[in-house]
């Protein structure tokens, strides 16, 4: 019996069926199929690469937030635009973890893999040629009902855009994956079904992007650094741990849920969402949208991060006052792979950034060319996240809105970095 | 022994549950018995248990304890927790 077996009876108490990674692993390792998601790392960028995906660590906070602004914004498609990027981020994905001579149950077994091994949770594909699938764990129900409470609709568009691209990959046939019972909303899992004789949709996209954007030669700054703060201790330690799905599929780290999501995916959602806002006039608002989704991210992620055992061990040691915390944080943002920033200056009252290849920012660029304006509405929410978080006081409510963020210079608009000031609002 | 809540965490029940210094080693053995030997991590230097339906998890001093609940974790599996830990509220 493989190893995922064993974990999966462990839990079921012998109930789980037989998993798609299980019956590959007949003929197929669990250990040589895993290898082939092994993650590099490169420590010029602090960029994690996962089967030829850039991936960006972000957590439960963020993805629940950005998938309710998405998919709530009135007027657009939201959960047409989030399926779309995920169905064709993970045919590609998963394609590039195939072998020559892998046969279709060591592709399927692959796909549970890649789901579980970047902290989305736990599909099972056994059941999939008769177009039944489920999910006895999933980061975005955790972070849902986590972050935002129980949920009213089923909240999977993601696993249902993942499948899709599963599907895609494995067998080549553009197919719809509909959730039919889903864990925010009480189910004991959450079902999908593959439709069939629906409407005939268009095929699956081919990732279309222009020429990678070089990485800088030239170094930056000069920046500032806290004497107290060991900042690549704290990279070496990020980077070093074992971020990949437990036995459920999920990243517990920090005390809040992680999972590696490819920026392709993030860029794709971002650049789609504000575009379709931007043919109703209401492109400002988009990207205000997205930074406020940030900045709470910013607040909430490193307060969870903060508080968390990980914390205590490394980090508590080295901070001896309010700016320490602010590096150690950046330090930790870089080993998540947002940003490779740095602080520039840096006060009580006000922040400045400097970031050399954003994931927004290259990102925009290769997917759009040179932009009009700033594009990085991630890192321009967290900026002005964790300077409420380190220097406000009282709630997370009481301090959203009291620093201002702004991307002065952007990548993505031809300069050579993308530069944030953040102030106190008066 | 007290405990304390800890905010934007994976549950909204998660809290640090501070040890008195004596019991520290004993509450580990006891917690180690029931769940599984604590595994080790240098680079962040933390111990954590993984249990069914919680994830015990502290500094390698081991004291306070985080015990991050996921989201099947029963009533009746904090009692036998607390009962392990002597947590009487």
């Amino acid at each position: 019996m493989g190893q995922m077996e064993q974990r999966a009876d462990r839990r079921s108490g012998g109930m789980m069926p037989q998993s798609a990674v299980s019956r590959g692993e007949q003929g197929m390792t669990h250990g040589s199929l895993e290898s082939r998601l092994a993650m590099q790392y490169e420590p010029t960028t602090y960029r994690r690469r996962v089967a030829g995906h850039d991936v960006i660590v972000h957590c439960h906070h963020y993805n629940a937030r950005l998938q309710r602004t998405i998919e709530g914004a009135r007027g657009i498609d939201g959960r047409g635009i989030l399926c779309a990027a995920a169905e064709t981020v993970f045919s590609d994905q998963l394609r590039r973890t195939f072998g020559t001579d892998d046969d279709e149950p060591t592709r399927w077994a692959l796909a549970e893999l890649l789901y579980r091994h970047l902290g989305f949770g736990r599909v099972d594909l056994a059941q999939i040629a008769g177009g039944q699938i489920s999910a006895s764990s999933s980061h975005f129900v955790e972070g849902w009902i986590a972050g935002l409470g129980q949920s009213e609709r089923n909240v999977c568009t993601f696993t249902e855009g993942f499948l899709q691209g599963v599907v895609h990959a494995v067998t080549g046939a553009s197919v719809q994956v509909k959730e039919t019972e889903c864990m925010a909303r009480g189910g004991k899992c959450c079902r999908f079904e593959v439709v069939h004789g629906g409407e005939p949709r268009a095929p699956v996209l081919v990732p279309t992007k222009g020429e990678t954007l070089p990485i800088p030669r030239e170094p930056g700054g000069p920046y500032l650094r806290s004497a107290n703060v060991d900042e690549q201790a704290i990279i070496d330690a990020v980077v070093g741990m074992p971020m990949v799905g437990d036995e459920f599929g999920l990243i517990p780290a920090f005390s809040v849920y992680l999972a590696n999501m490819p920026a392709d995916f993030y860029n794709q959602i971002c650049i789609a969402f504000v575009e379709a806002m931007r043919a109703l006039g209401r492109e400002k608002a988009a990207m205000r949208l997205l930074v406020s989704d940030a900045e709470h991210c910013g607040m909430n992620t490193f307060r969870g991060i903060m508080h968390s055992p990980e914390w205590d061990g490394l980090i508590a040691p080295m901070v001896q006052g309010r700016a320490d915390a602010l590096h150690a944080i950046i330090a930790i943002s870089n080993a998540l792979g947002w940003g490779d920033w740095h602080v520039t200056a840096h006060t009580p009252r006000t922040l400045a950034l400097e970031s050399r290849y954003g994931y927004e920012a290259v990102g925009y660029r290769e997917h759009r060319g040179q932009a009009n304006n700033p594009q990085c509405a991630m890192l321009t929410g967290v900026a002005a996240g964790v300077m409420e978080l380190v220097y406000g006081e009282g709630t997370v409510e009481e301090r959203f809105g009291t620093f201002a963020s702004t991307e002065e210079r952007c990548i993505s608009c031809g300069d050579a970095s993308c530069n944030f000031n953040v102030e106190r609002v008066e | 022994m007290r405990r304390e809540k800890v905010p934007a965490c994976v549950h909204p029940e998660t809290y640090k549950y501070y040890l008195e210094r004596e019991d520290v080693m004993a509450t580990w053995n006891r917690l180690a018995e029931r769940y599984g030997q604590p595994r080790r991590h240098a680079g962040f230097r933390t111990m954590e248990i993984g249990a069914p339906r919680f994830i015990l998890r502290s500094t390698l001093l081991g004291n306070p304890i985080t015990v991050l609940r996921r989201r099947d974790c029963t009533p009746s599996d904090i009692l036998e927790l607390h009962a392990l830990l002597g947590y009487s509220g």
